[in-house]
């Protein structure tokens, strides 16, 4: 069973491969800022964005044929794949233009550019970060955010979403995860030197025990919720990690 | 009472020359302020002092005496012998000398010493105020929020703010756009808890404050600082139908904590 749901999704892929458009943008500094529900973005060496949809293409809509769709929210979909695209010199703003259905976007960024994800709605998915050098900032209330070896810098927010990052071997910081309801998961090098800091408040923390945390003293105020505060290999950059009502894992790569 | 108007009254009344209305209004004036009280006290020993100056009168014994010296010393007419009253012996002009070079030596070694205190400080002053700008630069920067969170850890290793950092902090606290910031914001904000300028930023901020996590976090820190004066601003978000659930625990929860 498992066999033939692989096999299918391998063909499906493959269609998709087959029809998916491209949209490029030939830039390698400035911010690129997404606002839209589901998106996976990539590294590469490249110097442009390269927009392409994982969707499967619609059949086509022959009545729509020398028409041309507009929608509420005044913008275009100057790529072919559900987003428009605008390019406001330093900035590069994404958005979608259906409100609750978000298309599956696949992203390729140079080195060089601060990726900026945000996105309020409720009706998102999942936004995955791969193989990336660059800043990356999230900032979304129901997104789960999944991170694969990245450097950071990094800051996330979320709400309701968990966010799970595996960082790459030289992480930079500084790097600062938030979630009130989601769990965070994050995995660093054993050998990062950072000035660590994990709290919760309904939670817990639970943390690789190869790490050797050399716990700072707390201020004298009291202290109601649960938090860790101290460096690993005598400090350096700043991680912060916390999760109000989620747990909080620190693995080690 | 006018402080002219009441120091005149003051002294007639210390010399007794009041009638007897102008008296009841001073000694009216007296039990009413501390301030006339004490210019009434000062007064009183000024004039007793002058009245005790005007009792020593030269007696007539010294006058005569004063009077036969003076007679004497114009009859004697005498020139007085030319006499040399400093440094009669070479030995001591050469020790006069030698004083002298080092005292020269030892004022230029203070004002040396002096400027290079001064040098150092407004070396110091001009490192801070690098700091800062750099802190501030940071602060500013719109375009990457990582640059952001960093500006706000140089103010959390500073040993002291001022104001400027202050409100460059509160400002980061309350508008940035980005979650994270104002939170490292606040934590910068949070090591100086205990300055006036401090807690007035962060007990402003609560009602202010539109970001949930900045919100959790906010009152779990002025729930810490047993700060018993945000308890209405915590009804007032719990009470608010927009505010997230998990806020309006922690403004129960903290409410119960501060009452």
């Amino acid at each position: 069973m498992k066999k033939l749901v692989l096999v299918v999704g391998i063909v499906i892929a493959a269609i998709g491969m087959a029809f998916c458009q491209e949209f490029k943008i030939a830039t390698s500094t400035g911010r690129l800022e997404l606002n839209i529900g589901r998106v996976t973005v990539e590294g590469y060496g490249g110097n442009e964005i390269i927009f392409t949809s994982k969707d499967r293409k619609e059949k086509e809509d022959e009545r729509a044929n020398g028409l041309r769709a507009i929608n509420g929210s005044g913008l275009e979909d100057n790529t072919g794949l559900g987003i428009n695209v605008t390019d406001k010199g330093s900035v590069i703003e994404v958005n979608q233009l259906k409100k609750t259905e978000s298309p599956d976007v696949k992203i390729m960024v140079p080195k060089g550019i601060i990726v900026s994800f945000s996105f309020e709605s409720q009706y998102g998915g999942t936004a995955a970060f791969k193989n990336m050098e660059n800043e990356i900032e999230v900032s979304t209330s129901y997104n789960s955010i999944e991170l694969e070896n990245v450097t950071g810098p990094l800051t996330v927010k979320t709400v309701y979403g968990h966010v799970e990052a595996e960082f790459s071997q030289n992480v930079r910081g500084p790097v600062s995860i938030v979630s009130i309801y989601g769990y965070a998961d994050i995995t660093l090098p054993l050998a990062t030197k950072a000035n660590l800091k994990m709290s919760t408040s309904y939670g817990e923390i639970f943390v690789a025990p190869e790490f050797k945390i050399e716990i700072e003293k707390q201020g004298s105020m009291v202290q109601y919720s649960d938090k860790v505060k101290g460096t690993i290999n005598g400090g350096g950059l700043n991680v912060d990690i916390r999760s109000d009502y989620g747990k909080v894992y620190l693995r080690k790569k | 009472m006018e402080k002219e108007k009441l120091e005149a009254l003051l002294i007639e009344y210390i010399d007794g020359n009041l009638n007897e209305t102008d008296r009841l209004q001073v000694e009216q004036e007296l039990a009413k302020s501390d301030e006339a009280y004490l210019l009434y006290e000062q007064l009183r020993q000024v004039i007793q002092l002058i009245e005790k100056s005007e009792a020593i009168e030269p007696g007539s014994k010294l006058k005569q005496g004063f009077d036969s010296f003076l007679k004497t010393e114009i009859g004697s007419n005498q020139k007085p012998k030319g006499k040399t009253l400093f440094f009669q012996s070479n030995v001591h002009r050469i020790a006069a000398g030698v004083v002298l070079v080092m005292l020269g030596i030892s004022i230029a070694y203070q004002v040396n010493k002096n400027y290079k205190q001064e040098q150092e400080l407004t070396k110091l002053q001009n490192e801070m105020n690098a700091t800062k700008q750099m802190m501030m630069a940071m602060l500013d920067n719109q375009q990457s929020a990582s640059q952001r969170m960093v500006g706000t850890t140089v103010a959390y290793k500073m040993d002291k703010m001022d104001d400027e950092i202050v409100s460059a902090l509160a400002k980061s606290l309350n508008e940035d756009p980005n979650t994270n910031v104002r939170l490292a914001a606040l934590e910068a904000l949070s090591k100086f808890h205990q300055e006036l300028g401090v807690q007035k930023v962060l007990i402003q901020s609560l009602s202010m404050q539109k970001d949930p996590l900045v919100q959790i976090a906010l009152i779990q820190l002025l729930v810490q600082m047993k700060e018993k004066s945000v308890v209405k601003d915590l009804e007032r978000s719990a009470d608010d139908p927009v505010t997230l659930k998990a806020v309006k625990d922690e403004a129960y929860s903290g409410i119960m904590k501060l009452s």
